[in-house]
């Protein structure tokens, strides 16, 4: 096939060169999956609501930092964008509305959630192992459409730049869902600071103290 | 070089999660946060010359201005009870104090 | 050229780390809030510039370089900034500071009396 031979070499350039500092950065993830696995334990162990909303803008800084050590910059753009800023702010409005802290569960009533997360836990790491090795010429996301947008951009789109095209063309709705997200974060960051702040606010002091 | 840094930052961001977890005040774990932000934009700018990629550099920007924002939502949820509250809001609720 | 900026930054990114962990060493061991703020002041000032510059004198490109500044240029805005709303938002929720004798004998209930002044609580 004609594109498993233009990939296969570009694969074994992947394979043979050395990034600079791969093992350290390899530690990084390391670190940063201890750090998200404790940080989901505290948040299940902890009854106090608002400790666990600062704790979900902790999990989404980590999560963040992980997807840029994985090389997804893209994915971790958007992580930024909603999770760290705007998502703690609606689980805090969240609480504002009901209650300041958990109430106990029983215990009875925690197996059939249990077995539920273990049986699905199971499915995805079962999932995991038909997953083809990194840089695999023969992957899915090599052989399928890869190589229709390699061969077609030309005559297609007629730009040079094939990732252009993706973007903007073949993935061209994907792309759009993911602007209009960002846009929704800014716009939620600017309704978040209040228009007191836009106009330049006011002056402010504490003499009720 | 970068990766003393990165392992510096990554002790720090550890230590700094005990003190989320620990609280004792909200105040506490908000100034957890933010530093704990502060961290990360760090150790992205360093993963960034680590892993050969200055390139991932405009994260870190974008982190160091969500970061702020986040938290400067946070402190006004908290002195106010909502988020949308703007100066005329503000004076109402120190008029109601008084 | 090269060693030298090595030589230069090594200093720059170890002492910049060495700070970042002692405020967060200062952060956790503090006693009390407005002096756990004044250890991440550590980390968010001197912390952060030290590691930016030292990464400064690494950069490949010009629009790296830029990049760096901008982060550096924030960071020197919005961290006092925010270190200030935190330690505002906790004085006006009459979050109370150790002070004195209490500040020696921790964990002392404390009260926060009608014109500003802390005392320990009263059973």
């Amino acid at each position: 096939m004609l594109l498993a031979e233009a990939v296969a070499p570009a694969s074994e350039l992947l394979a043979e060169s050395e990034f600079p500092g791969l093992s350290a950065a390899f530690a990084v993830e390391i670190f940063i999956l201890a750090m998200l696995a404790a940080t989901a334990f505290a948040m299940i162990r902890m009854r106090q609501l608002f400790g666990v909303a600062m704790l979900s803008g902790i999990y989404s800084l980590l999560s963040a930092a992980f997807f840029v050590a994985l090389d997804a910059v893209d994915v971790a753009f958007t992580e930024a964008a909603v999770g760290a800023g705007v998502s703690t702010v609606l689980v805090l409005s969240g609480i504002a509305l009901t209650a300041k802290r958990e109430l106990p569960v029983d215990r009875e009533r925690t197996f059939l959630p249990l077995a539920i997360v273990l049986v699905v836990g199971a499915a995805l790491v079962y999932a995991t192992i038909d997953m083809p090795a990194f840089g695999d010429p023969n992957a899915p996301a090599n052989v399928y459409v890869g190589a229709q947008y390699i061969e077609r951009t030309p005559e297609d789109i007629e730009v040079p730049n094939i990732v252009t095209a993706v973007l903007a063309s073949y993935r061209g709705f994907d792309t759009l869902g993911e602007t209009v997200v960002v846009f929704t974060a800014g716009l939620a960051c600017l309704l978040l600071l209040g228009a007191g702040s836009i106009r330049g606010g006011g002056r402010h002091d504490d003499e009720e103290h | 070089m970068f990766t003393a840094a990165a392992a510096a930052i990554i002790v720090a961001m550890i230590i700094m999660l005990f003190r989320a977890i620990a609280g004792p005040t909200v105040y506490d774990r908000v100034l957890s946060v933010n530093s704990f932000g502060t961290k990360t934009v760090l150790l992205l700018a360093v993963l960034g010359f680590l892993m050969g990629r200055p390139a991932f550099l405009d994260i870190a920007l974008l982190y160091a201005l969500i970061n702020f924002i986040a938290t400067i939502a946070i402190l006004k949820f908290f002195r106010y009870g909502r988020l949308s509250a703007s100066m005329a809001d503000m004076d109402l609720i120190r008029g109601d104090r008084r | 050229m090269e060693l030298l900026l090595d030589i230069l930054s090594w200093p720059l990114l170890l002492a910049g780390g060495a700070l970042v962990i002692l405020g967060a060493v200062g952060v956790l061991r503090f006693p009390d809030f407005y002096t756990r703020t004044h250890a991440a002041g550590v980390t968010d000032t001197f912390g952060a510039d030290l590691i930016l510059l030292g990464l400064l004198l690494q950069v490949p490109d010009t629009m790296t370089g830029i990049k760096l500044v901008l982060i550096f240029l924030f960071m020197m805005m919005t961290s006092p900034v925010a270190t200030h709303s935190i330690a505002h938002a906790a004085y006006a929720g009459r979050e109370a500071p150790l002070t004195g004798k209490l500040l020696l004998r921790q964990n002392v209930p404390v009260d926060i009396t009608a014109d500003g002044e802390i005392k320990e609580a009263a059973e």
